[in-house]
């Protein structure tokens, strides 16, 4: 069994998804517990991956194949998490701002997300202050609301969707996370929003502690 | 370097006196030697041009397409924000053909998608089985906006500015225009045989390209020069990647330097666009073509202000290549203190006259 959790997390980092496929599957078969499949081999590589992209020693290819490698995976584990009660850590919605189509860098926020156990509701690029508010209005159990910008022209749009959750009153229902190569914690401070982070691996620790999973 | 023994000529340009002297100080600039003080580029403030962007704020999609469109329009308005300026260092007027960055994909492939400054690309390789369809067109719509740009700035210029040739990224920029960034990234480990025979295809068509526009700036006497500013008698060209900012220096190494090798052969006077420090992480690699004459440096926002952290950067690939820097007037005192000027070319944005002469001054006694 440790051998197949081994072979997981070597697939998943190395972002070979047929071998996590069969990883994943050879693994349930053997009877391994779906979380234990999940949180001993699964995240902990999504985590490493992480940690090597914060490190400079892996780059957004190496990020993106894992993270598929890990989707590929999931996609056999999650009726079984589903049939076993697991639940997610978490609920999060994330976006790239209104004006604003860069999604790499969300994109991998949301994968890391998930890959630390996050259900995540990815609103896509380009995404105005009321659909934010909408979508977390929706969703009901939503704990953090990310939001991603890349241009020093879209970053005013952060400002503008967190005034837009005090106008619906919900800003004091959900924590907010902000990031995005332009966005500084200074920024992140002064329009109100609770955290920020410079990448993926890093949004992971914010997100642990906004929601209260980490000191 | 050859260059030094080009054929030389004067271009008459209104406010611009020192047309010859400021020449010469590139040209040493490129040498890595000063002749009384570095080359510098002041980009003024201009109330003009900032109304106009306003201008595009508004507008939607087709009617932003069709102001770019229109060469009528845009030959105006860049009249008008030269209009009795007087250029001071090594600041010229320039007018280059610009339909966006990514221009060079689309002379192949590829709807531009005009914003109010700049363009991007709707991705145009959806399957791998389409490349072959894939080619230059030098008479699709893009390429022959271009031309018209180009030959009717040619008519207005003389006495006034000079005219440039557009931005042209045939590397692995231009596979991303065709690919999307993230689906290229992808493509890389799925696929490098594709992603050669692709990048391939876009280096293929740019001496042609280039060619074109050279000859006919040639032809009108004009000099060899682009968006950058900086124009020489020889062949002057701006190689970049931003892409590479994305991956690893292997993958650079493997399928971006080959490109670069050959993007750069031809010309007289590269300058390396190094955008940022991702691009930064690969210059060992960019340096290592010999016929990388110099390095563009630009820092990024954020965190990546103030420029002071980047002088150890900048210190070393001053040892390397003459290098631009772009900086902050309030940064120029300590930005002198720290560094030797020598291989130093300086871009300052200034509101005013008086400033520019007097940052001149300043930079005399460096
Ligand atoms: C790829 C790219 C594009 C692609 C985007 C494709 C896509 N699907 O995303 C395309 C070609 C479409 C594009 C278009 C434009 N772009 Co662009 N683009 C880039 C580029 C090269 C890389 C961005 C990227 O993906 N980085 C990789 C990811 C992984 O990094 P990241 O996004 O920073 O994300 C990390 C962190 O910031 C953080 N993070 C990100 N989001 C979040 C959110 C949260 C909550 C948290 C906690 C953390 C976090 O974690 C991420 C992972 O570690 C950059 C230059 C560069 N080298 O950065 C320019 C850049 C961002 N673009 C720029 C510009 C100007 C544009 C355009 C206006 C014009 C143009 N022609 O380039 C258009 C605008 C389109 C629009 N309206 O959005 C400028 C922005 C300048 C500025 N500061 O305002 C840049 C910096 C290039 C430059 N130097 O001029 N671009």
């Amino acid at each position: 069994m440790e051998e197949l959790l081994d072979g997981l997390y070597t697939a998943v980092l190395n972002g070979d998804a047929s071998g996590a496929v069969e990883n994943v599957t050879a693994a349930l078969n053997a009877g391994a517990a779906p979380e234990a499949i999940l949180q001993e081999s699964m995240i902990p590589a999504m985590m490493e991956v992480g940690r090597l992209f914060e490190l400079g020693e892996a780059f957004v290819p190496e990020m993106l194949i894992a993270a598929r490698a890990m989707q590929s995976g999931l996609q056999i584990l999650r009726p079984h998490l589903i049939a076993a009660d697991v639940e997610p850590v978490g609920k999060v919605v994330l976006g790239t701002v209104s004006g604003d189509m860069h999604d790499i860098g969300k994109n991998l926020v949301g994968m890391m997300l998930e890959g630390a156990g996050y259900a995540t509701v990815d609103l896509g690029v380009n995404v105005s202050p009321q659909a934010f508010v909408d979508a977390v209005e929706k969703e009901g159990d939503v704990d953090l609301v990310c939001m991603s910008a890349l241009l020093t022209t879209t970053m005013p749009q952060m400002r503008a969707t967190i005034d837009a959750f005090k106008h619906a009153e919900i800003y004091d229902d959900v924590k907010i996370m902000v990031g995005g190569a332009p966005v500084t914690p200074e920024f992140a401070e002064a329009i109100g929003a609770h955290g920020s982070a410079d990448d993926a691996g890093q949004a992971v620790k914010v997100a642990q502690r906004l929601t209260g999973l980490a000191a | 370097m050859s260059s030094q023994t080009q054929e030389r000529w004067s271009v008459e340009i209104a406010g611009m006196p020192h047309f010859d002297q400021a020449m010469d100080r590139i040209y040493a600039w490129f040498e890595g030697e000063i002749i009384d003080r570095p080359p510098v580029r002041f980009s003024a403030h201009n109330a003009f041009v900032e109304q106009q962007k306003g201008h595009l704020a508004g507008m939607n999609a087709e009617e932003r397409k069709a102001l770019w469109f229109d060469v009528e329009y845009q030959l105006d308005m860049f009249e008008r924000s030269i209009e009795g300026r007087v250029w001071h260092g090594e600041t010229f007027p320039v007018f280059s053909p610009n339909l966006g960055p990514d221009v060079y994909a689309a002379f192949y492939a590829g709807d531009l998608i005009f914003g109010e400054v700049t363009s991007w690309i709707a991705p145009a390789l959806k399957d791998w089985d389409d490349m072959d369809a894939l080619r230059l067109d030098m008479d699709n719509v893009y390429f022959r906006k271009i031309d018209e740009l180009t030959m009717q700035a040619l008519e207005r210029c003389p006495g006034k500015y000079l005219v440039g040739y557009t931005d042209l990224h045939p590397g692995l920029d231009c596979c991303v225009g065709w690919r999307g960034p993230q689906q290229f990234c992808l493509d890389m480990y799925d696929s490098p045989e594709n992603v050669h025979r692709l990048a391939d295809l876009a280096i293929s068509g740019f001496e042609t390209v280039y060619d074109h526009y050279d000859d006919i700036l040639k032809a009108h006497g004009q000099l060899s020069v682009n968006w950058m500013g900086i124009p020489t008698f020889g062949r002057m060209h701006v190689p970049s990647c931003d892409f590479s900012s994305l991956i690893s220096p292997a993958m650079f190494e493997e399928f971006g330097l080959p490109i670069l090798q050959r993007e750069v052969k031809t010309m007289t006077h590269n300058i390396f666009h190094i955008d940022g420090k991702g691009v930064a992480r690969h210059r060992d690699a960019i340096l290592s073509v010999p016929e990388v004459h110099a390095i563009q440096w630009v820092q990024g926002m954020g965190h990546d202000l103030p420029i002071m952290q980047w002088v150890p950067l900048i210190k070393e690939i001053q040892a390397r290549a003459p290098i631009i820097i772009d900086l902050n007037k309030a940064e120029l005192d300590d930005f002198m203190e720290a560094m030797e000027p020598e291989g130093v070319f300086l871009w300052i944005a200034t509101e005013s006259e008086e400033e520019e002469l007097e940052l001149l001054d300043r930079i005399a006694k460096w």
